[in-house]
């Protein structure tokens, strides 16, 4: 318990850090002198405290949602955006896009959820079907439903020429996050919160079917409750801030090898890393081109597909 | 997106070919019409009666100087050019419909920006002309290309009187732009704001208009640099021009258009805003059509008129 509290500190400086960067004046000084009119106070409750909040819910709730599809599809190397589940979120804003722009964003992330959903469960039912198990295989899988699914949009994208606002939409980027624009991403929060509550059930369900039904729970409805929330947090992030990638697997994978696969046990640890990640990529963005930004979605792709390599080859060399 | 640029030495010494050209050919109009071009040199066996066009800024100035153009792209056309949207479509902006040109056979095909890449395929199908103009030298580069297409349509009246109606114009923004304070070019799409600077797509506004850029370095990237509120708050330019880039590709609804994005708490307390002096350019000259010379013109006038000018 000691070493969390270590952690969660850690992340909590972080995020005072966040705080304090970017490209107005926000210091303890200007704050207290109520410099320029309090512009101080201003931008931080209007664009920094916003922002730092919507880094810590979308972290958290991405590497939870990846660590509930990891015991879903009993694969370390499966989450949201190698089980199509991003993609599909993004077919779903497309088609938000096309057919219903005008509706509010709580619409919009409802619609890409349901497609989140669909996507999630053909993963699924796909998984399912084959016979091999192979550890490489299972998110070969995925990546390829994804790219199937991602293709559809494309392909829509194109002949509505809606390619670069659809790539602007899900790119994640949190530079134009402020009050009022973020606030969908407490969903997240409240799904985490059941994640946890739930969390012996997945761990349970991880163990496969079987062995779920002979320990007395219905392991269709645990599915089913672990899609709905990896699906509503995957749809919520690409709707507020667009597609992070790789972070839902990197982290439960790096948290798995410190302390095993107890989810009860594990769960508060990746929402701490997840948080603590997204912090510090967000805050390498901001400063490498200051005053210009680097999209979260940039950072975080160069940092987690190395991370992620090293983990595929590491196994590898583990299990060869 | 792959963009071509032609270079200053190229744009010069097609101008300095194509006039030597036309001088050997001149008085002969059934003769060939040799002109260089960004990407070439390619011959015309003489002036072309069924034209197709993949680039709007030429569509827009082959009407401006009352040319027929016989295929366009599917896209969208500013009001000016509202009667093309009924003409043969032979295309997207960066992909033509090969089979489509190629049983049509036109006797010459224009590209440039967006579809200079397909330049080779198209010129085996019929004598094609890349009129691709150059960022980093907007305006003239505009002029240089209507001359040539003046010069192949023997118009070269018509576009020299509307050169010398824009070349006003744009002197009359220059001599007012001084005194007017300072700008940034921003651009908003799906919700994210990008700057951009002198030497960029629309660094033109400052390089040859004369309006005083508030920041310097802003990377000549092609879609701009992504930046955040806080930005445009500390940068605290005297005028903000702002391309809603998803109202330019028709999905203002699908996005959020600028507007919406910009009204918030942190640009409220800027004094571009505070002043009434965030203007918004049209998206559909600024961002599709954006090379033609009457395009240019509407331009050069929607910005002079902001700032008080004296232009039109």
């Amino acid at each position: 318990m000691g070493r969390l509290f270590l952690a969660a500190a850690g992340v909590l400086a972080l995020a005072g850090v966040s705080l304090f960067i970017g490209v107005s004046d926000v210091s303890i000084a200007s704050l207290i002198s109520g410099a320029n009119d309090g512009r101080a106070t201003m931008i931080l409750l209007l664009s920094r405290i916003p922002r730092t909040l919507a880094i810590i819910l979308a972290g958290m709730g991405l590497a939870i949602a990846g660590m509930i599809m990891q015991m879903l599809a009993r694969n370390r190397f499966v989450e949201p955006s190698t089980a199509g589940t991003t993609e599909s979120a993004g077919l779903g804003m497309l088609v938000v896009l096309l057919f219903f722009p005008d509706i509010p964003l709580i619409g919009k992330m409802l619609v890409a959820s349901v497609f989140a959903l669909a996507g999630t469960a053909l993963f699924l039912r796909i998984l399912r079907e084959i016979p091999l198990r192979s550890v490489l295989l299972v998110p070969l899988v995925g990546i390829m439903l994804g790219g199937i699914i991602s293709s559809i949009t494309t392909f829509f994208a194109y002949r509505f020429e809606l390619l670069q606002s659809l790539g602007n939409w899900q790119s994640g980027d949190f530079s134009t996050v402020m009050s009022g624009r973020y606030e969908l991403l407490w969903i997240a929060a409240g799904l985490t919160v059941i994640a946890w509550l739930a969390a012996d059930r997945f761990t349970v369900a991880g163990m496969g079917e079987d062995f779920t039904t002979n320990l007395g729970l219905n392991h269709r409805n645990v599915m089913t409750l672990g899609l709905i929330i990896v699906s509503l947090v995957s749809a919520t992030v690409v709707v507020t801030v667009g597609s992070i990638p790789f972070l839902g697997l990197i982290v439960p994978n790096v948290v798995s090898l410190m302390m095993g696969d107890n989810m009860r046990r594990s769960i508060p640890w990746i929402a701490v890393f997840g948080a603590g990640f997204v912090l510090a990529c967000d805050i390498v963005g901001r400063l490498v081109r200051f005053p210009y930004e680097i999209p979260i979605g940039t950072v975080v792709g160069i940092v987690g597909s190395a991370i992620f390599l090293y983990l595929l080859l590491r196994r590898e060399a583990r299990y060869g | 997106m792959i963009v071509h640029f032609s270079n200053h030495f190229r744009t010069a010494t097609a101008a300095l070919a194509l006039a030597a050209s036309l001088a050997l050919t001149a008085g002969a109009s059934a003769q060939e019409i040799t002109v260089e071009h960004a990407q070439g040199e390619t011959t015309l066996p003489g002036v072309p009666e069924k034209v197709f066009a993949f680039d709007i800024a030429t569509v827009d100035t082959l009407n401006a100087i009352g040319v027929e153009v016989d295929g366009v792209p599917d896209a969208s056309f500013p009001e000016s050019l509202s009667r093309y949207a009924d003409v043969m479509k032979i295309g997207s902006l960066f992909e033509p419909d090969y089979e489509l040109v190629n049983a049509e056979q036109p006797d010459v095909i224009f590209v440039a920006g967006r579809s200079s890449s397909v330049y080779p395929q198209l010129s085996e199908i019929a004598p094609t002309v890349d009129l691709s103009v150059d960022w980093t030298d907007f305006p003239t580069t505009i002029k240089q290309r209507s001359e040539t297409l003046g010069e192949i349509f023997g118009k070269q009246a018509e576009v020299a009187e509307l050169i010398a109606e824009v070349d006003a114009d744009i002197a009359s923004v220059q001599a007012q732009a001084p005194s007017v304070g300072n700008a940034l070019f921003i651009s908003v799409s799906g919700g994210r704001v990008s700057a951009y600077g002198p030497g960029s797509r629309f660094g033109w506004v400052h390089d040859d208009l004369g309006i005083v850029p508030v920041i310097e370095d802003v990377e000549a990237a092609t879609h701009g640099e992504a930046v955040s509120f806080e930005f445009l708050l500390e940068t605290n330019p005297d005028w903000l021009f702002v391309l809603d880039r998803d109202a330019a590709v028709g999905a203002a609804e699908g996005g959020q258009p600028a507007a919406q994005v910009l009204d918030n708490e942190i640009v409220h307390q800027m004094s571009a805003w505070q002043n009434d002096q965030v203007v918004y350019v049209d998206p559909v000259n600024f961002y599709i059509v954006n090379g033609g010379l009457n395009a240019l013109h509407e331009m050069v006038v929607q910005v002079g008129t902001a700032i008080g000018a004296d232009v039109e």
